[in-house]
């Protein structure tokens, strides 16, 4: 059995740090292929309730970003 | 090929073909190209030798043999014998030597058999072409022809092919296989080789077209060798050069005498020399009748012929063969002397009387030369020959006199080198094409001769590398065999022989781009692209050049260029950045280790007239010192020890102050010094600074790094551009503009801003830009809207209620999805997934091909949503939502799946997961496209009035540009009169007088049009948001009602009432304004005064009051030197913290200095002391440089005074407007967005927002009124779907919403409404969809759309 992975749902803000991770992938930075992200307007978006409904879905994490 | 990076100043390395503009989206590239190398235009067959030469070093043999044979089928054999003229060439010889350029080309040969090279392949012609003899002319012609599917049959007169390259070369220079294998080459395509086959009288060129040959070509070299003409010429033991030469070739021997004489300085002598001392003879002795210098055989040749133990005779002639028994057995020299230069430049021997010597010889080879030989060709009709016995042709065409017949090489030129009959083969190939095909065979063959080819520069710094030397047979090796001597190059050698090349043409057009791009960007049409020439008709023009960082290396004691430790600040700006060449980590040049002390010097370049001719301040550098210590803090910890080297402070910015203030309790230090020496540690990279503080103390450090902040400052092009636009410049070179009108050049019609302007940061960058806008909009104003185009509206499907039917396009982007994961089985995974009907995966989703596909299957398949998983949206989802717009779809019914930037290009190493992540991400958008709805954008109109509030300079620009832009203006005053603080000034620092410049600017505001002036206004009230206001107020008691669309607001500040230094207790002690209201007087007193002083700072950068008020130094030199023109013995001190005269103003302080202005520094903990002492007023301060305390008694004690904000509490609540601690107005954006708010529709300009002079004032009134116009041309707006909505049955009216929006656009429904009174409503207007209220919202009233709850809770449910 392979090693276990955790499953990390990202909700990044659409005006910094979703723009950050898109300019990692133009430097071509290698990182982890772990999570998941969801694109929101800004953090003030982000409710309890996501991380929550993250969590009983099966995500192993949840990162807010913005 | 390889150039540094300029984008990151050089720190790394980019190719000629880059992204020009690095940061732009999208990004584009472009391709640096130049003149075409001299080397290759030293070639006679114009080899793309810069180009075979680059990939010779990248160890790409087999492309740079594709290279080498688009012009040349021998590469082996001319990378033996070629005499390189490219080397001479070669603008290596500038740094050292020249790069070995056929050596190079031997090396590809030698790596990669030509033999293997796939020539393209083309349908074989009909026509067949003869071509008579096998050199390299006739080779060369006869591959061309091949190339373009015309065969031809050479006819050869002796035994085997290859003419010359075979029987004019011995074997020790060029191998005979190496010729039989690339004569193969030929051969392999098709064409025919017959040898032993003269042109005769059975063979003539008659012959030939009857026999269907459709075209003759001449190629028979010059293999008759010329006679010395001298007596006993005859003899047995005489014999031709060439014919020696022949005979060895084909029979491997010829009869060599004991002592052999040759006659002669070419390349065939030596090569006569070489084979006889191989073939036996016991002395072989050259003579030539010039001196080595004269002498036309190669260098190396003569060295290896020397090696062989050839002797050289220079500067002696035969004069007579002795004969005996009509055999040679001596030669009869004269000694000869150098005269005058002949024609050909070569200066001429003469001879010197009665210096005849014998001496005994047995065989004698003239080699001075040969001529072609005509017996075969000489009664063909309409071929003429020379008196050379060259064939006359057409220069262009190669064409004879006669129809049909062509000739070159050696036969049309005597006697040259092999790459020029190759040249000529190649020619003659075009000609003959042309020829069948009946085409003009001259058209655009004329050569082009460029006068003054450009060039890359070459480096500076480029460092010395000696020339690579071939391995070579060893001399002794060498004796009595024909074994190859030279033997080439290593690869190791040759790669870095080849990296030698400066690349003179920078893209070396290997065309290997065209190779790889899957796209079909790059083309060998593409590639020939070039800069344009356009002509436009425009109104006006707006000159926006910016800068160039000052070149440190011109202070050599800064050690830059010298120390790899010592960078500029835009190199450390570039090693900050993330997108930088270390990716953001600080690590010193020299061994990339962490630097654990970095230190900055101020001033490089700036405030210098001593060591450069810099007299300016560049306004920037002290706070970008300040950014970058801090970020380099931020990026390499605590720990590092970070130091700024300056003279005075200069944080006169907005909030510069306070970030100043952060940095020093950051820990950064400030030295207030000037750098005496810095000398690197011996044994280390380290950096030792000694410097001199303010108290005279010399002190030394040792840093890992040291930054220079350099100045800014106009480049030479720039100055050139304004010359050619006569635009006047100032003395340092910036743009000469005047402060009433700071963004208009010297001519009319032509603006100006940013740091051509003069040396200035982002925001004020900015504003200038906005300004320079509004100037050009206020003179064309008749001119706007008479150029716009109006898209076609195509009508939108209704797919309420629809069952979602999902198209999902997965794109390979050429490579960089599909080289990682597996697109197809993304594709095929999505077909699985609920709702989906269509599934396709293109290589660029992008392409406009692809957009118009998709519009035609989304509604060819009836999809209602779409899915696109690709690049990232915040590029590219534009442009697929207009592809929707287009099929008739609501934009909105569209997500984008991010499978590049956040997959592809980040798990490289990991196709499997960035696959399966793939799958994932589609699945989680496709589950949340099936519930996006079609969201409507509702339309606003923009009232076309405008209202400015406050009548000061910034308000009254911003009016009268309004106005002028044709808008209908209300400009309202709180008080009795326009003109605001600007009233009580003087006179700016340039020497204008204000007051005429603001009469003339109130008669322009009364005198305008449209533009209404309402005094002593009081704001009652304001309702609305952008494009839709009502503003009431009074004005001289009487009620105004105001519709307007747009709000400027210029409500200017005031300046501090000091409650120090007894102020108000002294009349002599004023502030600034109060003086310049005695100046505008001509007060009596400043006739009379001994002494002035001026303390600054008075209520600024002290704790209660945070910032900078930027005027106030200038201001006070400016008094100062009023003070002293008025009365020349008076003294004048001015008391300061730092001296803040940025930009030009700098040449003010420099100019009081020179006044005698006398300058003390005051710590703000040791505040000077003002006293009074009976009627003596005195001023005690410690001396900054002697410690000491010192008491002026003074007649005038001037208090620079804080200007302060008025901090207007209700302005900011009626227009929803935030006031900063300090209490100026927050604009939308410190650094691009500082004349407008975040609340769309409202503006700002002038000291409302900071501090700042009259010309800043200005530049922000126009700017605030171009930022408006932006909006009020636009007529109508569309307010974003994608926003948030309340639904009124589930809203408890709590009020979290309406007091959480940073936009104010919740809001409560009026009591009095006729439904849900009471209840939250979302103004679509101003709601900029952040969801901010959503998720504060404890009812759940609140809807975000397109991310709404169940949006995101669908694409969770299947992570």
């Amino acid at each position: 059995m392979s090693e276990w992975e955790p499953k990390i749902v990202a909700f990044l803000c659409n005006w910094c740090s979703y723009g950050a991770a898109d300019l990692a992938g133009v430097s071509r930075m290698q990182y982890p292929p772990n999570i998941r992200v969801i694109r929101i307007p800004c953090t003030g978006r982000m409710s309890p309730k996501f991380a929550l409904a993250a969590l009983r879905n099966g995500a192993d994490g949840v990162w807010v970003s913005g | 090929m390889v150039l540094p990076d300029e984008y990151n100043q050089k720190m790394n390395d980019r190719k000629a073909i880059y992204k020009l503009y690095a940061q732009a989206i999208p990004g584009a590239f472009a391709i640096q190209k130049v003149d075409k190398a001299p080397c290759r235009l030293a070639c006679p067959a114009g080899l793309n030798v810069q180009g075979y030469v680059q990939m010779v070093g990248q160890g790409k043999y087999k492309e740079a043999l594709q290279i080498i044979m688009e012009d040349l089928p021998l590469p082996g054999v001319l990378g033996r014998i070629c005499p390189h003229g490219c080397e001479d060439a070669c603008r290596r010889c500038e740094v050292d030597q020249p790069v070995a350029i056929r050596d190079l080309k031997r090396l590809a040969a030698d790596q990669f058999d030509p033999r293997e090279i796939e020539i393209p392949k083309i349908d074989p012609r009909d026509e067949r072409i003869a071509i008579i003899g096998s050199g390299p002319a006739g080779l060369s012609a006869a591959y061309q022809l091949a190339r373009k599917g015309i065969l031809s049959t050479i006819f050869e007169a002796l035994p085997k092919a290859g003419g010359m390259l075979r029987v004019g070369i011995p074997d020790h220079r060029l191998p005979p296989e190496i010729l039989d294998n690339e004569i193969e080459i030929i051969t392999n395509m098709g064409v025919e080789l017959k040898t032993n086959t003269p042109l005769s009288d059975d063979l003539t060129i008659d012959n030939l077209f009857d026999q269907g040959f459709k075209a003759v070509y001449l190629a028979l070299g010059a293999h008759k060798g010329i006679t010395l003409g001298v007596p006993g010429e005859q003899a047995e033991g005489v014999r031709q050069g060439v014919d020696f030469l022949r005979e060895v070739n084909l029979s491997g021997s010829a009869p060599v005498g004991k002592h052999v004489a040759i006659i002669g300085g070419g390349n065939v002598a030596i090569d006569v020399a070489r084979s006889a001392v191989r073939l036996g003879a016991e002395s072989v002795q050259i003579i030539y009748r010039r001196t080595r210098t004269e002498m036309p055989a190669w260098e190396e040749e003569i060295q290896a012929a020397e090696t062989e133990n050839v002797s050289l005779t220079y500067l002696a002639a035969p004069q007579e063969v002795l004969v005996t028994d009509g055999k040679v057995t001596g030669l009869r020299c004269i000694r000869m002397e150098l005269g005058e230069p002949d024609s050909s430049g070569r200066r001429r021997p003469v001879p010197v009387p009665g210096s005849e010597y014998d001496f005994a010889i047995d065989q004698l080879i003239p080699a001075i030369g040969q001529r072609p030989d005509l017996s075969s060709i000489d009664e063909v009709d309409g071929l003429e020959f020379t008196r050379w016995s060259t064939t006359e042709v057409d220069p262009i065409t190669y064409a004879t006199g006669r129809e049909g017949v062509f000739a070159g090489g050696d036969l049309q030129t005597g006697p040259w080198v092999a790459i020029g009959a190759i040249a000529a083969g190649k020619e003659a190939a075009e000609s003959i094409v042309r020829y069948l095909d009946g085409v003009d065979m001259t058209a655009g063959r004329e050569p082009i001769v460029r006068e003054e080819p450009v060039y890359r520069p070459v480096p500076k710094d480029e460092p010395i590398a000696a020339r690579a030397k071939v391995q070579e047979l060893s001399p002794e090796a060498r004796k009595g065999n024909f074994n190859e001597v030279e033997l080439g190059f290593s690869e190791k050698d040759g790669q870095a022989e080849a990296h030698r090349c400066l690349n003179c043409g920078y893209c070396c057009e290997c065309y290997q781009c065209v190779e790889v791009c899957g796209a079909g960007a790059v083309t060998l049409e593409t590639h020939l692209e070039q800069r344009e020439l356009l002509d436009i008709n425009v109104g006006s023009v707006i000159l926006a050049p910016g800068f160039t960082p000052y070149d440190p290396s011109k202070l050599d004691f800064y050690g830059y260029g010298k120390n790899p430790n010592v960078i500029t600040s835009m190199q450390f700006e570039r090693m900050l950045s993330a997108s930088g060449p270390t990716e953001g980590h600080v690590a010193r040049p020299s061994d990339h280790k962490d630097p654990k002390k970095i230190a900055w010097f101020q001033c490089v370049g700036s405030r210098d007239q001593n060591r450069c001719d810099n007299k300016y301040c560049s306004s920037v550098c002290c706070m970008y010192a300040i950014k970058e210590a801090v970020i380099a803090k931020e990026h390499a910890g605590d720990d590092l020890d970070c130091a700024v080297f300056f003279m005075d402070m200069r944080t006169y910015g907005k909030d510069f102050e306070r970030y100043y203030e952060g940095a020093k309790a950051q820990g950064i230090r400030f030295l207030r010094s000037k750098v005496h020496t810095i000398d690197t540690v011996p044994g280390s990279d380290d950096l030792s600074i000694r410097y001199v503080v303010e108290s005279g103390e010399l002190k030394t450090e040792v840093f890992d790094m040291v930054v220079l902040s350099v100045g800014l400052e106009t480049s030479p092009e720039v100055v050139a551009m304004a010359k050619s636009l006569d635009v006047d410049l100032t003395p340092a070179n910036f743009c000469d503009t005047s402060t009433f009108a700071p963004v208009d050049t010297s001519r009319a019609g032509v603006y100006v801003c940013g740091a051509f302007q003069g040396p200035k940061d982002i925001p004020t960058a900015v504003v200038d830009a906005s300004a320079s806008a509004a100037a050009a909009g206020e003179l064309l104003c008749e001119a706007r809207n008479t150029q716009t185009r109006t898209a076609e509206v195509i009508p939108e499907v209704s797919v309420t209620g629809d069952r979602p039917r999902v198209g999902v396009f997965v794109c390979n982007c050429g490579i960089n999805i599909s080289g990682v994961v597996d697109v197809p089985a993304v594709r095929d995974y999505a077909a699985t997934l609920p709702y989906v009907e269509y599934v396709t995966d293109n290589m660029y989703t992008c392409s406009q091909d692809t957009q118009d596909n998709m519009t035609q299957i989304i509604k060819e398949k009836q999809l209602n949503r779409v899915v696109v998983a690709a690049c990232t949206p915040k590029t590219h989802e534009p442009l697929f939502q207009e592809t929707l717009t287009n099929a008739g779809l609501n934009k909105y019914l569209f997500e984008m799946v991010n499978i590049r930037n956040q997959d592809s290009w980040v798990h490289k190493n990991n196709p499997d997961i960035a696959t399966q992540k793939a799958k994932d991400l589609v699945r989680m958008s496709v589950n949340k496209v099936a519930l996006k709805q079609p969201l409507v954008e509702s339309e606003l109109n923009v009232d076309q009035t405008t209202l400015v509030i406050g009548g000061g300079i910034a308000g009254m620009t911003a009016a009268l540009s309004l106005s002028r832009q044709g808008y209908e203006t209300h400009l309202v005053e709180r008080s009795g009169q326009l003109g605001g603080m600007a009233t009580s000034l003087y006179r700016t620092w340039k020497g204008e007088d204000i007051q005429s410049g603001l009469t003339q600017l109130i008669a322009q505001v009364s005198a305008e049009k449209g533009l209404s002036v309402h005094l002593n206004a009081e704001l009652d009230s304001v309702e609305g948001f952008v494009g839709n206001f009502k503003t009431i107020f009074a004005a001289d008691n009487k009620k105004v009602e105001i519709e307007h669309g747009v709000t400027v607001i210029a409500t200017g500040a005031g300046e501090l009432t000091p409650n120090e230094y007894l102020y108000g207790e002294d009349d002599r002690v004023l502030t600034s304004l109060d003086l310049d209201r005695k100046m505008l007087a001509d007060d009596a007193v400043f006739g009379k005064l001994n002494t002035a002083v001026f303390i600054q700072c008075v209520g600024s950068r002290e704790p209660q009051r945070p910032y900078c008020s930027r005027v106030c130094c200038t201001h006070s030199i400016e008094s100062a030197l009023a003070i002293k023109e008025r009365n020349q013995d008076a003294d004048v001190y001015i008391l300061y913290r730092d001296i803040r005269t940025y930009g030009e103003r700098e040449t003010l302080y420099q100019k009081a200095r020179e006044a005698g202005v006398i300058f003390i520094r005051y710590d703000v903990e040791n505040k000077p002391q003002v006293v009074k002492d009976g009627d003596r007023l005195a001023v005690r301060v410690t001396d900054h440089v002697l410690g000491l305390p010192m008491e002026i008694t003074t007649d005038l004690l001037t208090l620079a005074s804080a200007i302060v904000p008025y901090a207007d509490q209700q302005l900011s609540q009626f227009f929803k407007i935030p006031l900063n601690d300090d209490g100026f107005f927050v604009e939308k954006h410190a650094k691009l967005g500082p004349s407008e708010f975040a609340t769309d529709g409202v503006f700002l300009c002038g000291m409302a927002h900071y501090p700042k002079s009259i010309d800043e004032s200005i530049s922000q009134g126009k700017a605030a009124a171009a930022r408006a116009v932006t909006l009020l041309a636009q007529e109508n707006i569309f307010t974003s779907g994608e926003i948030a909505t309340v639904d009124p049955q589930m809203c408890s009216s709590c009020g979290v919403c309406v007091s959480i929006c940073p936009y104010s656009a919740p809001g409560f429904i009026p009591e009095d409404a006729r439904m849900f009174a009471g209840k939250a409503t979302i103004n679509a207007a101003l709601c900029k969809g952040c969801g901010l209220c959503v998720a504060s919202c404890r009812s759940g009233a609140i809807h975000l759309n397109g991310f709404d709850n169940n949006q995101i809770f669908a694409m969770l449910d299947v992570i």
